[in-house]
């Protein structure tokens, strides 16, 4: 991370803005099914594992790559152009 | 997953409370002032590589803020401080026990102060799904039925008997029952009422209606209790005539609103001068009126409660069309001078209506009933909509924004979603005086429903916005967490 983003970073959670983005980003999310998606693999891992205790770490390392890819280009379009626009 | 902590989580809060877990949460996980914003913005960077992330954690124990990429195990391990919080989400990680932990007073407070954050932002309340308190899981093990929710289920479908030429009533009361705000209010038997068992309150007959509904049955219902409740409350609506759907929807929706007050105490009834009762907190929304006098271009604006928007149909269009009409500037003409009360005298004006708040559902009316002293008639054109409506462009903040930005730039409100979903469509077949009502329903995610009084048929969301019965009455909910329901 440069200086440069340190600082819009900075500028983005002063305004609340970055909150703002966030919540624009869960709802997104939300609606185009993907939070279910995810859950559902995080189900999947659990089941694997049964008896065994699954730990977040362990979730974090197998699910964010899949779930990483399911995130639908059409958001992550519109979330960046958002982001630009409002920083310049 | 158990929410009642870990025995090092438990230990610490009983040698120094919840004060350190509180002051974290509130400056840096979420901010509930400026002056918290700021904190947050300035100091929450690795104290070992300086970097924003990334999962920035804070020690519970001192102040210390580092990265889940080894800083803040590092100074776990080397301080003995096995406590740390998640900057994004607030959760408690226990090094002891080598993941996050669950505590029930902690994610009650992280709650408390999220509601907080986003009052202090203005932004929505972060949704939080429905958790059953004790009681409510002392019940749910007694009950021991149990249905499973499918993509193919029915359940919440029930057809209803025509008590002679009541469609209009049948398609009022299937698009209720599938008002999903509504549904989620009866269904966690939200109303109380004082009039208890007098038979007498409709919002009561409703909430026993949904109990019907989703009680597995399938059998037709009929709705004479509610008929004659309705001939009760509004006596214009007497008699085996059919009826505009429409106005009853009204009616009913007038009825519903009193009837709500009755288990409500009087300082209880009005939030900042408004009704906050169901029907008003679902349905209502301000229309806007700009009366501009063409000689001196004072404005006289006033704000007027609605329920639903009655719209001109002038020949085949879209919903949209008829929305940009009904938003339009409109000249009054020589013939309809109002009284200026800058110039104090009667001029020519223009009125321009807008949107100033938007209800959560919006019910769009065509108007295709003209009745006129020579003839009555049914304008039978065709006007298409959307299975999902922007309505953006018909508020008043845009039609301000967009004036005086000169239309060369977008309207600031990045933020802002004023996207609705199409739920339900009443259609209207036939002539004017022998016409029959029909409705489409969603139900579940994505399911379309022909409701033709006892009959329910499965639809195609393209024959929803196709129907061919030309439709009458269309309504939108707005697109926060209708999906919640949609999966298990």
């Amino acid at each position: 991370m440069t200086v440069n983003n340190t600082i819009a970073h900075q500028r983005l959670t002063l305004t609340g803005d970055r909150e703002r983005f966030k919540e624009l980003l869960r709802r997104r999310l939300i609606e185009c099914g993907w939070r279910d998606q995810v859950r559902m693999l995080c189900r999947e891992i659990v089941k694997e594992n049964d008896g065994n205790n699954v730990t977040f770490d362990t979730l974090v390392t197998r699910v964010t790559p899949r779930a990483r890819a399911l995130v639908p280009d059409t958001v992550k379009k519109e979330l960046l152009q958002k982001i630009k626009t409002h920083l310049y | 997953m158990n929410d009642t902590g870990c025995i090092h989580l438990n230990n610490f809060k009983a040698a120094k409370g919840t004060n350190p877990y509180k002051i974290v949460h509130a400056f840096f996980v979420s901010c509930t002032s400026y002056e918290a914003r700021r904190y947050k913005a300035t100091s929450c960077l690795c104290f070992t590589c300086g970097k924003a992330g990334p999962r920035m954690h804070s020690c519970l124990h001192c102040i210390f803020f580092a990265c889940y990429n080894g800083h803040i195990q590092d100074h776990s391990k080397s301080k003995k401080h096995f406590l740390y919080v998640d900057l994004s989400y607030g959760n408690v990680f226990c090094a002891q026990c080598q993941d996050y932990i669950y505590d029930r007073e902690l994610t009650e407070l992280s709650r408390n102060y999220r509601v907080k954050e986003a009052k202090a932002l203005g932004i929505s309340v972060p949704y939080t799904p429905w958790l059953p308190n004790n009681n409510e899981v002392m019940a749910l093990r007694r009950l021991r039925k149990r249905r499973l929710i499918s993509p193919h289920t029915t359940i919440g479908l029930r057809g209803l008997q025509n008590l002679g030429s009541t469609c209009f009533m049948n398609c009022i009361v299937q698009t209720l029952i599938h008002t999903p705000l509504l549904r989620d209010y009866f269904l966690g038997e939200k109303h109380k009422c004082k009039t208890q068992g007098s038979g007498k309150c409709l919002v009561c007959e409703v909430s026993k209606l949904f109990q019907e509904f989703y009680s597995g049955a399938k059998t037709p219902l009929t709705l004479h209790r509610l008929l004659h409740l309705i001939w009760t409350h509004a006596r214009h609506l007497a008699g085996y005539e059919q009826q505009d759907a429409h106005e009853f929807f009204i009616a009913t929706l007038d009825v519903l609103h009193r009837h709500c007050m009755n288990g409500v105490e009087d300082t209880e009834k009005k939030e900042n001068g408004r009704c906050n009762c169901i029907i008003d907190q679902i349905f209502t929304g301000g229309l806007q009126s700009d009366v501009v006098c063409t000689s001196c271009s004072g404005v006289s604006t006033t704000i007027d409660p609605f329920w639903d928007i009655s719209l001109d149909v002038a020949g085949p269009g879209s919903l949209q069309a008829c929305l940009e009409r009904f938003t339009r500037a409109e000249h009054l003409g020589s013939a309809a001078k109002i009284k200026c009360s800058n110039c104090r005298a009667y001029r020519e004006s223009t009125k321009q209506l807008t949107l100033e708040t938007l209800p959560i559902v919006a019910s769009f009316h065509l108007k295709r009933f003209e009745h006129s002293s020579q003839i009555d008639r049914k304008i039978s054109a065709f006007v298409s909509f959307p299975a999902e409506l922007d309505m953006t462009p018909f508020m008043s903040t845009h039609r301000r924004a967009v004036e005086a930005a000169d239309n060369n730039n977008a309207p600031e409100g990045v933020f802002e979603d004023n996207r609705y979903s199409l739920f339900a469509v009443v259609n209207h077949l036939g002539s004017l005086d022998a016409g029959h009502y029909t409705a489409y329903v969603r139900q579940m995610k994505g399911s379309w429903f022909k409701c033709d009084d006892h009959m329910i048929t499965r639809a195609s969301l393209r024959e929803v916005l196709d129907s061919e019965g030309y439709p009458d009455l269309s309504f939108c909910s707005r697109v926060v967490n209708y999906h919640c329901w949609s999966y298990k």
